[in-house]
């Protein structure tokens, strides 16, 4: 084991030798747009300019996908967690990029500073305004990655397609072609007007997305969860929780005693950790008496992860589908 | 050790036996009334009205029965089957080792019990409490031989400072392993975080059925354990001469500790010092003799894990704190106070 | 006696002056390699650095800029931590352990170090404190577990190994109200939490590093002046106060220096178990005649802590905490002081 770490560090050694020396000369050889001077506005209000597009891109790996969606592969990402495991990044080829992290809060920028990357790519957190990547309680290496290249990034807000858009101009800015992003952009407005019909159809449907663990049965917020914005915004009820958390206002929690308390028609589940999570509330004798669950009336939702156009169109087709089987009388 | 008395523990008169077996009913009262407390407290307010028709209208139902029929009478009744585990798994360690300071969580047995657990879930991937159980049985019955082995190697035996250091030592080697299983598998932590406190809440049914028979029998046949302990008691030598096979009688109460232990940490993870508070709290009402002891801390152990748990509940309501660490602070001053006053080195 | 110390024989004197010369020449071995073990631990990582790059890197003309980078930036505050929470422990537990005379007395054990844990998880999770205001509240609580065990010690104090499993209990007691706090706080990712429980060089942030740089500058000398003293203290208090030294006074500002000490390492790096245990031995072991020193101790402790750390970083896949990795090269020489205990018949 201690053979393979030292040849691979030997590899990502000839690779960085390999970049640094012939760096200079490929630039010259790809077709800058704009004459090559690179500017962008980035969700932290400001705007970073360099003198030519920058290439060797590191991105949080849901950034990376973003990016890839138009065309624009990074050379190294970072994950919150496995990326074969995590439903954010599933179907995403990451052959050929390097991983410099599958843990939150762990970045190995010891090999990071290897990949010599002129740009680092994430979302910037407007409430703890900080990129992905860099929040409190990382580890100082994973802070160090700042050191290497500008971070920059659209901002999380009330909607993904906020976040989608920001990450089309990006890609953009950084030499993706045009009418790629447009037929993508097209596809999810047909997908989100048919998402609109179903509950236009069922104007009395509501939904309570939960993400329930160990002893607690969280209640997402809305207000922090955009896409569960964007379903409010588009017709489906989804219910506000009466006290969020004072520390975490993400989630309500509510001990499994009390977790009749909202009746809604359906339940949705956090993708994240499903199918775990609804086998924690199966596990609790409470189950039977939501009435959504007795019902069976209940699907996922995917949990602050969507960062691309065609997981939007998808996921928005399931929910419509789920929307038009659904019954609108379970609940209070 | 009571000065290596040369007779039998002293014969109990009837008044005694009667005054006795009172408290023992007092005891029960105890269990029963922490029972009615434990199941009608918690983070849902229920009215006396519905406790009591939970139990005395079955055929009605609503979300209130649930919570109490389901949920805090599983609980409930694992306390009361831990607590007499544990209580029980005590008297016989600090019994067979002849020690006032043994207990299962300071000598390492829960580490090891932990050890073997997250070495199932590692290796075979164990997911429910009936699969735990026998690794933890196994992870029980390794800590126990290993601990008291290093302790007792000498003339002079298993001490109580040479117990508590190969407790310690043995405990720090488990707990290594297992914390650097734990932090390189997320998956093996996201098991054992919870379960690691200590806690009663979140277990119900399945896990009762499934653990509660070992708990039971262990129990019961710890029950008539007295007489061979205050043979043993007496010193190997005595013991030897009455005509106790000394080594038989270790080996099947070293066995029968890992079961109590063992079962007792499946079902509601590492639990310390209980075992250690209950023996000297029935020796303080009972006196040495184990026949009596041991029925006392079989109902003493329950009395105090309810009440632990109980107040876990409602100190910090509406949240809640695991019944391990509420042990804990209980616990720890009283083995300090034990180790620095009681006469227990020549012990 | 007298007339020996008074004019000492021919021999003796050369003898001294061999002893003396041993001990420096093994002081500065000991400091060499430490400094070797400074150099490797840059250089090693998910990408090496070769020990001449690393040097080159250190002295500001690095071969590759990038070595900069990775060796002081990314490398360096670790592999500084490392030796010097390591020194504190040792010199400490050096400390502990010849004043009371006792190679079990070191602070895991008299759980002045849990007591530290303690106020700096308190510091963090209930008062938001940072940087230097976590040491001091790990001063604090070093200081007022001291001052518990002393109490409890009482005017006879605590005689033969009494106060260690007093100190045990403390430590559980401490153990228990950390994971509540832990359990409680709004930092609860449960693998933080784990982490600091069992104490990782990784965890040292800047201000951790400075106030125990400037700790060990002052405190190091001074008790490795006294040390000499110690030597004389060591006779006994009744000899000692003959030969005229102020006993009292080098006592407490020893003691003193040796809580100061473990609750700073504490402060940077958690609860990492055994070094101040075993540093001590070791030292003295490898010096032979050359007599015990603070500065030898530190040395040991700052050497085991480095190598500790090494393994817990590159050993496995995945990088796991220093303190596992000491807890386990730990256990086993408390075994070995239990076994020599009962050849040696005095346990």
């Amino acid at each position: 084991m201690r053979r393979r770490t030292l040849l691979s560090s030997l590899t990502a050694l000839t690779a960085a030798a390999l970049v640094l020396t012939g760096c200079g000369a490929k630039a010259k050889d790809d077709p800058s747009p704009a004459g090559g001077a690179w500017s962008y506005t980035a969700g932290d209000g400001k705007t970073y300019t360099a003198d030519k597009t920058p290439k060797r891109i590191i991105a949080h790996a849901y950034a990376a996908k973003a990016l890839m969606e138009f065309g624009i592969k990074p050379v190294g990402i970072y994950a919150d967690g496995k990326v074969g495991a995590d439903v954010g990044l599933k179907g995403v080829d990451f052959t050929g990029v390097t991983i410099l992290g599958e843990e939150w809060g762990k970045i190995d920028a010891e090999k990071a500073v290897t990949l010599a990357p002129d740009l680092i790519v994430a979302d910037w957190w407007p409430v703890e305004k900080v990129y992905s990547g860099q929040e409190e309680g990382v580890e100082d290496s994973a802070k160090k990655l700042a050191e290497l290249a500008d971070v920059v990034g659209p901002a999380q807000g009330d909607s993904i397609v906020g976040v989608i858009e920001g990450y089309a101009k990006l890609a953009e800015s950084l030499g993706a072609d045009p009418s790629v992003i447009a037929a993508a952009r097209g596809k999810f407005e047909e997908a989100k007007t048919r998402f609109q019909a179903a509950t236009a159809a069922k104007p009395n449907l509501t939904a309570l997305a939960i993400g329930p663990y160990d002893n607690t049965y969280a209640i997402a917020v809305p207000k922090y969860a955009p896409e569960l914005l964007d379903f409010q915004k588009w017709g489906l009820k989804v219910i506000d929780p009466q006290k969020p958390d004072p520390e975490f206002p993400y989630w309500e929690s509510l001990s499994f005693e009390n977790a009749d308390k909202y009746q809604p028609d359906v339940l949705l589940f956090d993708d994240r950790n499903h199918p775990g999570n609804q086998e924690k509330l199966a596990a609790q004798p409470i189950a039977k008496s939501i009435k959504a669950y007795a019902a069976g009336a209940m699907t996922t939702w995917p949990a602050y992860w969507l960062h691309t156009y065609s997981d939007y169109t998808a996921q928005l087709d399931r929910l419509t589908a789920f929307i038009q089987g659904a019954d609108e009388n379970i609940g209070d | 050790m009571v000065a290596t008395a040369e007779k039998a523990p002293p014969g109990t008169t009837a008044v005694k036996r009667i005054g006795l077996g009172g408290g023992l009913l007092i005891a029960l009262g105890a269990v029963a009334v922490l029972a009615f407390l434990s199941i009608a407290l918690g983070s849902r307010s229920v009215t006396l009205q519905t406790v009591l028709d939970a139990f005395f209208d079955p055929t009605a139902t609503s979300p209130d029965l649930t919570v109490i029929r389901d949920m805090r009478v599983p609980r409930t009744l694992l306390a009361i089957v831990v607590g007499t585990a544990l209580g029980l798994g005590g008297t016989l360690l600090q019994g067979v080792a002849r020690n006032p300071l043994a207990d299962p969580g300071i000598m390492g047995i829960n580490s090891g019990a932990a050890l073997a657990i997250v070495g199932g879930i590692m290796l075979i991937g164990v997911q429910s409490a009936a699969g735990y159980v026998w690794f933890a049985f196994a992870g029980a019955g390794i800590a126990t031989v290993l601990v008291y082995g290093l302790a007792a190697t000498g003339r002079d035996g298993a001490t109580p400072v040479k117990l508590a250091l190969a407790g310690a030592a043995v405990t720090a080697v488990f707990g290594s392993v297992t914390s650097a299983i734990v932090l390189s598998n997320v998956d093996a932590l996201n098991e054992m975080r919870f379960w690691q406190v200590g806690a009663l809440s979140g277990r119900f049914m399945p896990v009762f059925w499934q653990l509660a028979p070992f708990l039971v029998i262990a129990s019961l046949i710890a029950l008539f354990a007295g007489r061979p302990l205050n043979t043993l008691a007496l010193g190997d030598d005595v013991a030897r001469a009455l005509g106790q096979p000394v080594a038989l009688t270790r080996t099947v109460l070293f066995a029968l500790i890992a079961v109590l232990c063992g079962a007792a940490t499946a079902a509601a993870g590492p639990i310390a010092f209980l075992g250690l508070m209950v023996p000297h709290l029935a020796r303080f009402i009972c006196g040495p003799d184990y026949r009596w002891i041991l029925p006392y801390s079989a109902l003493l152990g329950p009395v105090l894990l309810l009440a632990c748990d109980i107040a876990g509940r409602v100190v910090v309501a509406p949240g809640e704190l695991q019944v391990g660490v509420v042990i804990g602070v209980v616990g720890a001053p009283v083995f300090i106070a034990l180790a620095r006053f009681r006469r227990l080195v020549q012990l | 006696m007298t007339a020996k110390t008074l004019a000492p024989p021919r021999s003796f004197r050369a003898h001294r002056r061999r002893r003396a010369r041993w001990g420096l020449a093994l002081s500065a071995g000991l400091t060499a390699s430490v400094a070797v073990v400074f150099v490797f631990s840059l250089s090693f990582g998910s990408v090496t650095v070769a020990p001449t790059d690393v040097i080159l890197a250190l002295i500001g003309a690095p071969a590759e800029k990038w070595h900069t980078f990775i060796v002081q930036d990314l490398r360096l505050p670790r592999a500084i931590t490392a030796p010097l929470v390591g020194a504190a422990l040792g010199a400490s537990g050096a400390i502990f352990q010849r004043l009371l005379r006792n190679p079990l007395a070191s602070p895991d054990f008299l759980g002045v170090s849990s007591g530290a844990n303690v106020a700096v998880v308190a510091g963090f999770a209930l008062w938001n404190l940072t940087g230097y205001q976590l040491s001091l509240a790990a001063i604090l609580g070093g200081f007022a577990t001291a001052a518990g065990i002393h109490l409890l010690a009482g005017r006879g104090g605590l005689s033969g190994h009494r106060f260690i499993l007093v100190g045990i209990g403390v430590s559980a007691l401490m153990a228990s109200a950390t994971s509540y706090l832990l359990a409680r706080s709004t930092v609860s990712d449960a693998k933080a939490a784990m982490s600091w429980l069992i104490g990782s060089v990784g965890m040292a942030k800047q201000a951790d590093i400075i106030v125990l740089a400037v700790a060990l500058a002052v405190l190091l000398p001074a008790s490795a002046l006294l040390g000499r003293r110690l030597r004389v203290l060591e006779l006994g208090d009744g000899t000692a106060t003959a030969l005229g030294a102020s006993v009292r006074r080098d006592r407490a500002i020893l003691i003193l220096a040796a809580v100061i000490l473990v609750a700073l390492a504490t402060a940077a790096a958690g609860p990492i178990a055994f070094v101040a245990l075993m540093a001590g031995p070791i030292s003295a072991r490898l010096s032979g005649g050359a007599g015990e020193s603070v500065f030898r101790a530190a040395c040991a402790g700052a050497f085991l802590v480095q190598l500790s750390d090494l393994a817990a970083q590159h050993l496995l896949a995945t990088p796991i905490s220093t303190g596992v990795v000491t807890g386990f090269v730990g256990a086993p020489y408390i075994a070995w002081i239990i076994v020599r205990a009962n050849r040696s018949g005095a346990a």
